[in-house]
């Protein structure tokens, strides 16, 4: 599989879920060698509580531009098929 | 630097090269219309000659389509987004409009920035303006080649492991990637949130840190956007002494690391620069550190793109190392209660992060080429392993959220190579004042 754009087959996409494993698994086999790691999260935050504030007042064409890219939409409502994501 | 020319002067010859020339590179995804543009141009230059214009007027800039402009597609390159037309401005467009710069259109780039050759985009690989033959560069594709085939002043670019200063190498111009959390990222679609950021990409340095400066700063829309303080642009030149050291890092291309070292021999010499080499435990580790992080924040950014509020539902349109990554991803969270690839991947993160600190109390600056090798030709056949491997000395300064940026050396082959100058977290005017100097001594294009 290159990286030239193209269509996907359900057989290329399952070569390149085997693809995927393959790099995550070697990836963290080398990763798992290192014999000193530290404990804790990456990130080092001296104020990560934001200030909430009385808030800001929403646009009033925020709802139009919420719904103007919905392929389906009626009104207020974005229209999606039901169980769409099983 | 803006030459003496009026912006509809400059905009009339952008215009016309576009027209001419890039139906053979395929840089543009979309061009203002004409008439739009010109009533523009014409707006900036009456404010100029009242002495009322703003910092970027003159300027003509391209965007990255994973950035949201009012009146353009934030497509991402991806036939997903086909059809998606931003309804707002991202924070660093609204500030570039506030400074009176000239938006001409978005730019190609790899699909929704996952790649590192300008290949992946659904509308057709970017060809390198240098040489048409090879890549150009990713992900920021579009953004370096406009540059380099002289389309537009200045452009924005989004650099996650290396995707301003990787094309920006290969096409011999300047780019930057911004300590993490200094530019916002509202209004940029992301790939892998705690490694994005946006930057700027331009002809040379004076230009690109004034696109930085217009863009940086704290935002209310970003939570964990930070202030940064304005640059200084007078300084850039003036020569001064920096502790430098060069990465120790054998790299595929020695003829690459040998124009480096060269180029920083003849600079150091003139400034009396203290050089010396400079080692950075784990970074051999550095590319499967990312992609592990990258994959997981990818296919958690993605949800998002199931075809109902807007676009299509990215699995059923997106091109290989896209779904690779969302696949990716998907597998890394379902295994993930070991604790096996993204949690060990932050940490060996942490542990990159600390040795760059350590080695930034020692010295200014860190140097190395932007690329271990030179651009393939596209459509070549590369594993993606080879692919990855374009990212490794990229990639470290992701990790680590200190800033870099490459500015052009010199050639091999007639190909462009980039030097990479990294500096410490908020430390971009010592970076930029560096890259100043160096790029009095590159090779003249």
């Amino acid at each position: 599989m290159g990286f030239l754009y193209k269509k996907l087959s359900e057989k290329d996409k399952e070569e390149i879920k085997k693809e995927a494993k393959r790099i995550m698994d070697s990836f963290g086999k080398k990763l798992s060698k290192i014999k000193e790691l530290p404990k804790e999260g990456s990130i080092k935050r001296e104020n990560s509580i934001r200030e909430e504030g009385p808030g800001k007042d929403g646009s009033p064409d925020f709802k139009k531009r919420i719904l103007e890219n919905a392929p389906n939409k009626n009104k207020d409502f974005i229209i999606a098929e039901k169980k769409g994501w099983e | 630097m803006v030459e003496k020319m009026t912006t509809l002067e400059k905009l009339k010859k952008y215009l016309e090269k576009i027209k001419e020339k890039d139906k053979d590179l395929n840089i543009f995804l979309e061009v203002r219309p004409e008439s739009e543009l010109i009533d523009e141009a014409k707006r900036i230059d009456e404010k100029i000659k009242d002495g009322k214009a703003g910092r970027l007027a003159g300027y003509v800039i391209g965007v990255k389509p994973n950035i949201n402009v009012v009146g353009f597609h934030a497509s991402c390159s991806s036939k997903v987004l086909e059809d998606y037309k931003s309804t707002y401005d991202a924070t660093v467009i609204k500030k570039i409009k506030e400074e009176d710069g000239l938006i001409i259109g978005m730019v190609n780039s790899d699909e929704f920035a996952c790649g590192s050759s300008g290949e992946t985009s659904a509308y057709g690989p970017v060809k390198n303006p240098v040489n048409p033959e090879l890549i150009p560069g990713g992900s920021s594709s579009g953004s370096a080649a406009c540059i380099a085939a002289g389309f537009c002043d200045m452009a924005l670019g989004s650099d996650t492991g290396g995707s301003i200063r990787n094309p920006a190498s290969h096409c011999g111009v300047v780019g930057i990637k911004p300590t993490y959390a200094s530019v916002s990222r509202h209004g940029l679609i992301d790939l892998s949130m705690s490694f994005d950021q946006i930057g700027p990409i331009a002809k040379n340095v004076h230009d690109a840190t004034l696109l930085l400066d217009v863009i940086r700063g704290k935002d209310e829309n970003d939570s964990i956007s930070l202030e940064s303080g304005k640059l200084n642009l007078k300084e850039l030149g003036k020569k001064k002494k920096f502790k430098i050291g060069i990465l120790d890092f054998k790299i595929q291309d020695e003829r690459i690391q040998k124009l480096i070292d060269e180029k920083v021999k003849e600079i150091s010499k003139k400034y009396g620069w203290n050089v010396k080499k400079v080692r950075i435990e784990y970074i051999d580790t550095a590319i499967e550190t990312y992609y592990p992080i990258v994959y997981t924040e990818f296919f958690s950014a993605t949800r998002k793109f199931d075809g109902r509020k807007y676009g299509k539902k990215i699995e059923d349109s997106c091109g290989p190392e896209v779904l690779r990554r969302v696949l990716g991803g998907a597998e890394i969270t379902r295994s993930e209660h070991e604790g096996r690839n993204y949690y060990l991947a932050l940490r060996v993160r942490k542990l990159i992060e600390e040795e760059y600190a350590r080695a930034f109390k020692e010295m200014d600056i860190i140097i190395s080429p932007t690329v271990p090798r030179l651009p393939h030709k596209i459509g070549e056949k590369i594993t993606i392993e080879e692919m990855y491997s374009y990212d490794a000395l990229t990639i470290p300064s992701n990790l680590a959220g200190n800033c870099s940026m490459s500015v052009p050396v010199g050639k091999v082959d007639g190909i462009p190579v980039g030097m990479q100058i990294m500096a410490d977290k908020f430390q971009e005017q010592k970076m930029l004042e560096v890259g100043a100097l160096v790029e009095g001594f590159g090779e003249r294009r």
